[in-house]
């Protein structure tokens, strides 16, 4: 600070101005973690610290039923639209109409989640119904069901609420990375897929980490698509709102909700903190070997 | 302008008929869209021949190594290496290997397994791997370095890992594309040198793309003009700086004064060429016919500045001229003269070894030459 012209007051303005905006994102979660951990809950005078909560929820079949649909919805997304991100941003640095590519990617932010999942309740309404239109003028039931609303509608919502974000992130990660060096490895004998997994892979790793704790960070966050297209199964998030709407959340759901939240802050700040002790330990050592490479 | 090719009808080439012939590539042309990126080209490479692809920047040169390295796919036209048509192979499926121009180590890799890639590749046992890697390694002057990390290393430190990489191999072609442009002039000049004489030692061919004359003029057997995707011109690089054939090659190789005219009269010996402003004489036989349009360029180094008035040796052509001013080059000196026409050409002298007493600027003076030494282009 010393050794730069700007003042000491706008630099301490700046720092309380970021903790400001830091702490207005997180009081929120830390409320309710701490009503999570009060034996008499939700607005209740007395304050008795209590990890009971945390064990109901072990014991809430419908908070549980509804977290494993969840998981498996985060992790089925997660697998499929990864790779598509990653492909997209990797077309998107070949192709010549980099404007188009980005617009056809990035469209479904622009659509309001409401909308989209109205359109795509209507569309696979009608699927279902052509597909049984099908099966009755084949003169059976093979087409019966196929589309209806339920697990794999909700996939559907979910892999194109999700691959924006994807390939935003994946692509921020490859701009860093030269082709060149995939020619390189072309050049020494590997085939493309030996090219990715060798030489693109590890210097995109963090970008496609990322983008899977992204995923399924968005899989419990969302809430308007999901529940338009999930059929007859519960999502944590669609239990914990119509909780919250029709008798107000109870005890367990802020302990699951703390649950929750510290599983997110551990995996994002696990990567954020292998990421700095990875480049600070990289430095080091270039520091500590740069000055007898160049004189030599 | 339009640009011909001259190169040698194929079989007829002193330096590929000595030898195999490496790479070979037919009526090879490429287009993005409507864009022309190299047209129609012809050309032999032999065997252990240190090959150099010479041309402004733009020009299709760095086009026509990827094409003959499988990087992009031929519009028309074959790509032969060693009498194999390879032009539908990739890249890994080519006796080809490569040298890029930066960038292009693997960041994550140390040196000895950068090295070792294309090795492991190839599942070459560990013991008979680390053996070849240190002799490339030292082949390339790098012993002691295969632990460190490509950021650990200078510019020319990495590019010399590029060329272990790629000489691991042992590819029967090396491609070189502009290896040397990201490197200051003193490392350049070093590693120009280094490049030969490890391309004598290896004895593979080698293709050496590059904007630099002198870089390619002290590394190529032989080299080839390529601009505005087009073989200009092919040869080796005393023909090629000495007696182009084409002007385009006379005006992007070294430094030459250029007179463009018409031809009064031509006989079996030599022709008259009209500038507008005065008649020279070129001794060089050559198929022109009076009325066609004809340039003369002359080495800057083989023009003399001579006295306005006398009389001028014999054998030298001469022309009127002012005197503009001199540059001083350090090893050189540059005087710029103007024409009649009022275009400006330099007269190049060895610093200390011209005139004692220089002219003022805009005194008359006359530039002179040995006909001999005069070139005729026709196109």
């Amino acid at each position: 600070m010393d050794e730069q012209y700007g003042s000491k007051l706008t630099h301490r303005l700046k720092w309380a101005y970021t903790l400001l905006l830091v702490a207005t994102l997180m009081l929120p979660s830390c409320y309710v973690i701490y009503i999570s951990f009060n034996e008499h809950g939700f607005g209740a005078a007395k304050y008795d610290f209590t990890f009971d909560w945390y064990k109901v929820i072990f014991t809430d079949k419908l908070l549980l039923n509804a977290l494993g649909w969840t998981l498996r919805l985060a992790v089925l997304t997660t697998l499929i639209v990864v790779p598509f991100g990653l492909i997209a941003a990797k077309f998107y640095k070949t192709t010549r109409h980099k404007v188009l590519t980005v617009a056809v990617f990035l469209s479904p932010l622009f659509v309001p989640g409401d909308i989209l999942g109205s359109a795509l309740l209507v569309f696979f309404k009608n699927l279902s119904q052509m597909f049984e239109a099908f099966s009755d003028w084949l003169g059976n039931e093979w087409f019966y069901g196929w589309f209806d609303l339920g697990f794999f509608s909700a996939l559907v919502g979910l892999i194109i609420y999700a691959l924006p974000y994807v390939f935003i992130v994946i692509l921020i990660t490859m701009a860093r990375y030269r082709d060149q060096q995939t020619e390189a490895a072309r050049a020494c004998g590997a085939n493309a897929w030996q090219a990715f997994w060798h030489v693109e892979f590890p210097q995109i790793r963090a970008g496609i980490f990322s983008a899977c704790a992204f995923t399924v960070i968005l899989t419990f966050n969302e809430y308007i698509r999901t529940s338009l297209l999930k059929g007859g199964f519960d999502t944590f998030t669609s239990v914990l709102v119509s909780q919250m709407l029709n008798e107000g959340m109870s005890e367990s759901s802020y302990a699951m909700s703390s649950l929750v939240t510290y599983i997110a802050v551990a995996v994002i700040g696990s990567i954020i903190v292998i990421t700095l002790i990875r480049t600070e330990s990289l430095e080091r050592e270039a520091r500590a070997k740069a000055q007898p490479a160049m004189a030599s | 302008m339009t640009l011909q090719p001259n190169v040698s009808a194929p079989g007829s080439d002193p330096m590929t008929s000595a030898r195999d012939v490496a790479v070979e590539v037919i009526g090879l042309s490429k287009n993005y869209g409507a864009v022309r990126a190299l047209a129609s080209v012809d050309l032999k490479i032999a065997a252990g021949e240190y090959f150099v692809l010479l041309g402004p920047s733009g020009g299709g040169k760095t086009t026509l190594l990827r094409l003959l390295g499988g990087f992009i796919r031929p519009s028309a036209g074959t790509v032969l290496l060693h009498g194999h048509d390879v032009s539908a192979l990739p890249p890994n499926r080519r006796p080809t290997s490569m040298v890029f121009q930066s960038y292009a180590l693997f960041p994550h890799m140390s040196v000895a397994r950068n090295v070792g890639y294309g090795l492991k590749l190839q599942n070459m046992p560990k013991a008979e791997a680390k053996d070849r890697i240190a002799a490339m390694l030292e082949l390339v002057g790098l012993t002691g370095y295969d632990a460190r990390m490509p950021h650990e290393l200078s510019g020319g430190q990495q590019q010399r890992v590029q060329l272990a990489r790629s000489l691991v191999l042992e590819r029967d072609v090396l491609l070189l594309d502009e290896p040397l442009a990201a490197l200051d002039a003193k490392l350049r000049k070093d590693m120009c040198l280094e490049l030969k004489h490890i391309q004598e030692k290896v004895g593979i061919t080698f293709v050496h793309v590059t904007h630099n004359q002198e870089e390619a003029m002290t590394v190529a057997d032989r080299l080839a003009i390529i601009a505005e995707g087009e073989l200009i011109e092919a040869g080796t690089a005393r023909d090629v700086y000495e007696r182009p054939i084409k002007r385009f090659t006379a005006d992007f190789v070294g430094e030459r004064a250029i007179f463009d005219g018409t031809v009064a009269s031509a006989e079996k010996t030599g022709v008259q060429l009209d500038l507008g402003f005065g008649t020279i004489a070129v001794k060089a036989p050559a198929e022109a016919s009076a009325g066609a349009k004809a340039s003369v360029s002359i080495r800057s180094e083989l023009l003399e500045l001579l006295p306005a008035e006398g009389k001028a040796p014999a054998g030298f052509e001469t022309l009127e001229a002012t005197y503009r001013e001199s540059v001083y080059l350090g090893l050189t000196i540059s005087h710029v003269v103007s024409l009649p026409d009022g275009s400006e050409i330099a007269v190049r002298d060895i610093a200390g070894a011209g005139p004692a007493k220089l002219p003022e600027a805009g005194a008359p003076v006359r530039i002179g030459w040995k006909a001999e030494d005069a070139s005729l282009h026709l196109s």
